[in-house]
């Protein structure tokens, strides 16, 4: 008996196309097939899976007591994962006490140590998914299987430890990365290390410090923007001496974290930092002094309105719209500095925010204008266009300071 | 004669040979890929780059020209997107009908200024418009400048923030579409310059208050078709390209890319036929001059539900068109081809469109004559051509239920077992005849284009309202 190929070969005169042929057809088939097995796996798992969630979610408080004995279900891997994953969906939204208790049901259970295990013992996909896991479950014992991670030789896996390490939140995992960094640098981008480092920093930002006093480059640049975040009052005296370090980014960053600082200490530094060389330390000092929400900043803010860069134009108007007080006096004095696009800048603003019927309303009732120039602004505010520039002085006769 | 006949039918062989491993080896490149971002996603939480205060804030850019049946729906849906820091700009290029009095009605619009830098060209802006129920929505209003791409320009202008994400005002995206495809940008924002997600078609499936409600195949035959194309495209041919960084297309439908980078190609090409590929081709040459390394990503699970043509005289203008948009990007950058300085987009992803796309209806279409001579000339084996025919329908079929397959083993949206038999049969049946109109259309494109033919014909479309009524 001839081969299959033998047969089809008296049709025609090609094996190749014959075999080619029969190869297509089977793996037609074969797709198919996977198709149709992968349905029905899918049907039935689910099923399954929606009856042991059903008869967990019933016995919830005896299966997390321990009066449902843990070797019931954390030997059975199906079990397991369902378990492990209703209580780390219930860690994001649960409180102290709550968690406190989920956290003691991981400990007993050993649901733990076998993250720990496999985050130190797995690879690829599998430790990725531990480290991530163990970061979830907050728990103290996981951070060096955690900072083991981040000295893995897969990119992917360092990656999952920091966002391990960045869920824990806690110092002692911020030290964990710190020291990494500071070791050997920055070897993954930038904005995990940024991420991870502002959650586990913001109890206790002085952590940062002794790392931003010896640290250089990129990874310093990293720090600070960190610091830029987590910044509290308490650290004001770090941050007046990087608001006078050589690095932009630095300087920037300092811009941006004094705006949690008390203000009457915060305006003159960021004063200072808004007429900077740099755009973006520009920014982060129009945007801080917006965000103080303090009349003293409202004259250096005025200035930012007509900065030569665009992006610094707008925020200082919105950080002037956003400026608490009257809103006439700052518009005269945006009429009277006679720079057109930090008019519209400003109008801009006014308009995206709302505001234009209460600065029309306050306008109106301004006392310390004298009539002509209250419709001066009101024309000015209607066009958009600014008035004809007046002799030095005259416009500062009638435009009230609106802080010294 | 019969040794061009010949010779021919063996140049045609090799051609389908090679095309054909092409599209096995990116079937598998595919597979492999996907199972390893499923296994990659499952270390991410979205939530916590919701949470994260470092997660870069994004503009979407809609550019609406006469699109009132669905401007609503369509701009309701994307301010209801999951995401930190969103700013919604639409712009109305200069629509006839009521697109921009249907938005100033449901988004209760205000004339604002904006602060409006005119970086890249863009027809006249008339005004600005933001909500006064949602001030992260400004509404562009400009004349119509003739082309997406114009439009787009004039929302790049206004943008703030530093990634622009251009979108469909006729499409709807899935809640978490923008925090899914910032995911290569969370991990790498140094190096990911931009990021397509997938378009799936819409026709058929129900919206409710912007969102999609249920996923069912739509009835007609070649849009179910349409349906194997779009997974064919996405699934397989994007994801495999994706993968050896020579992603040649984003979609216009839904693509993000940084807004400094954009502009500094100076935006969308105003005349381009194929804005979506002309941008991301014009990317490419930019960053390969400019050294240094650079990715250009594609991403499966943010999903972009989008309206395909219901009609065969909207879809033969629809694939015309694209054919002509290809020609438009590749003309131009013929130059690219085989030089070391852009490596592999000259030297693989360039010449693999030439030959494989933009020939393949012209090659096709030799391959038909050359048989038909062949019959008449009495010179044609039977055998041969029957063989060859059942192997060319047996391989195509595989790969298009290789990308079912590839949608069944990861992104699960047909849930429907009918909706999984439908899709498998139409693997079967698409060839005939809808392969060979298929081949008509990008033939009557190139024709058009070679005329100078390059006018844009609009589409008959349902408009979202019709999603949202069923």
């Amino acid at each position: 008996m001839g081969s299959i190929f033998d047969k089809l070969l008296k049709f025609g005169p090609s094996v190749l196309v014959v075999k080619a042929i029969i190869a297509a057809i089977a793996a037609d088939f074969a797709l198919v097939a996977a198709i149709l097995v992968r349905r029905a796996y899918r049907t039935r798992y689910f099923h399954k899976r929606d009856e042991r969630v059903f008869w967990m979610r019933q016995n919830w408080d005896d299966l997390i007591s321990g009066k449902i004995p843990y070797e019931t279900w954390r030997t059975k891997p199906f079990d397991r994962a369902i378990v492990e994953e209703i209580v780390l969906d219930a860690f994001e939204a649960a409180g102290p006490q709550e968690s406190a208790r989920l956290l003691a049901f991981l400990r007993q259970s050993g649901l733990i140590e076998k993250r720990v295990f496999e985050a130190r013992n797995m690879r690829g996909w599998r430790r990725r998914r531990a480290l991530v896991a163990l970061g979830r479950t907050r728990a103290a014992e996981g951070v060096p299987a955690l900072a083991d991670g981040l000295r893995d030789k897969n990119q992917e896996n360092r990656h999952a430890a920091l966002r391990g390490l960045g869920r824990m939140g806690s110092p002692e995992a911020g030290t964990e990365i710190l020291d990494w960094i500071a070791e050997v640098g920055l070897v993954v981008a930038s904005l995990p290390v940024q991420n991870a480092l502002i959650n586990c920093c913001r109890e206790r930002p002085q952590i940062l410090i002794p790392y931003l006093q010896h640290s250089g480059g990129e990874v310093r640049e990293v720090l600070a923007r960190v610091m830029a975040e987590v910044a509290t009052p308490s650290l004001e005296s770090d941050l007046i001496g990087l608001s006078e370090d050589e690095l932009p980014e630095l300087r920037a960053a300092a811009a941006r974290a004094m705006s949690s600082a008390q203000p009457y200490h915060a305006v003159d530094v960021l004063a200072e930092l808004s007429k900077d060389k740099v755009w973006f330390v520009r920014l982060r000092a129009v945007v801080a002094m917006g965000k103080l929400h303090n009349e003293l900043a409202t004259p250096h803010i005025l200035q930012g309105l007509c900065d030569s860069n665009r992006l610094v134009r707008m925020r200082a108007g919105e950080a002037l719209v956003a400026q608490p007080g009257k809103m006439a006096p700052v518009f005269a004095q945006v009429a009277a500095m006679q720079d057109r696009y930090g008019l519209h800048a400003y109008l801009a603003a006014l308009e995206n925010a709302g505001a234009r019927a209460k600065l029309e309303e306050e306008l109106a009732h301004e006392k310390s204008l004298k009539k002509i120039e209250r419709e001066e602004l009101q024309q000015v505010l209607q066009s958009g266009k600014l008035p004809d520039p007046k002799p030095a002085g005259d416009a500062e006769e009638t435009v009230e300071p609106v802080a010294r | 004669m019969g040794l061009v006949l010949d010779a021919t039918n063996h140049a045609l062989f090799v051609y389908y040979l090679v095309c054909n491993m092409v599209y096995l080896v990116t079937l598998i490149v595919a597979l492999k890929t996907s199972a390893a971002h499923q296994r990659r996603l499952e270390s991410w939480r979205l939530k916590w780059i919701n949470q994260s205060p470092l997660t870069p804030p994004i503009t979407v850019l809609a550019p609406a020209h006469n699109e009132e049946t669905s401007i609503r729906v369509a701009v309701r849906n994307l301010l209801q997107l999951d995401y930190p820091d969103l700013e919604v700009i639409v712009i109305n290029d200069g629509s006839k009908d009521r697109t921009l009095a249907e938005m100033q009605d449901e988004f209760k619009l205000r004339p604002v200024r904006a602060v409006y830098v005119q970086e890249v060209e863009s027809a006249q802006v008339r005004g600005f418009y933001r909500s006064a129920e949602d001030p992260r929505l400004l509404v562009v209003d400009k004349e119509a400048g003739g082309s997406k791409a114009d439009a787009v320009n004039a929302g790049l202008n206004a943008a703030t923030s530093p990634y622009v994400c251009v979108v469909d005002s006729d499409s709807v995206l899935e809640r978490d579409a923008l925090l899914r495809i910032m995911v290569p940008v969370m991990v790498d924002p140094d190096h990911v310059m931009g990021v397509g997600g997938i378009i799936r078609v819409l026709n058929g499936s129900e919206i409710e208050n912007g969102h999609l409600k249920h996923v069912k195949l739509p009835r007609k035959s070649f849009e179910i078709i349409q349906v194997i194309e779009y997974l064919r495209a996405f699934l397989i041919g994007r994801e495999g390209w994706a993968q050896g960084n020579m992603l040649m297309i984003i979609s216009g439908a839904f693509g993000l890319f940084r807004t400094d980078l954009v502009r500094a190609i100076g935006g969308y090409r105003s005349k381009a036929i194929g804005e979506d590929f002309d941008m991301v081709a014009r990317l490419h040459r930019h960053l390969r001059e400019k050294g240094g390394e650079y990715k250009i990503q594609f991403v499966p699970d943010p999903v972009c539900w989008t309206e395909v043509p219901s009609d065969m005289r909207s879809l033969a203008r629809q694939r015309a068109r694209w054919q002509k948009g290809l020609l438009d990007v590749l003309w131009p950058n013929r130059d690219m081809l085989f030089r070391p300085r852009y490596g592999r987009i000259g030297s693989i992803a360039l010449p693999y469109l030439w030959v494989f796309e933009l020939f393949a209806p012209i090659i096709e279409l030799g391959g038909i004559v050359t048989i038909i001579a062949a019959a008449w000339l009495g010179m044609l084996s039977q055998h041969f051509f029957f063989e060859f025919l059942l192997y060319g329908y047996a391989f195509a079929t595989m790969i298009s239920i290789g990308s079912v397959l590839q949608e069944e083993i990861t992104y699960k949206r047909y849930n429907d077992w009918k909706d999984v038999a439908k899709l498998v049969s139409y693997c079967f049946l698409e060839h005939f005849p809808y392969r060979q109109l298929h081949m008509m259309w990008r033939l009557q494109g190139l024709y058009q284009y070679a005329r100078g033919d390059v006018t844009w014909r609009p589409l008959k479309r349902q408009g979202l309202q019709s999603a949202q009524a069923r």
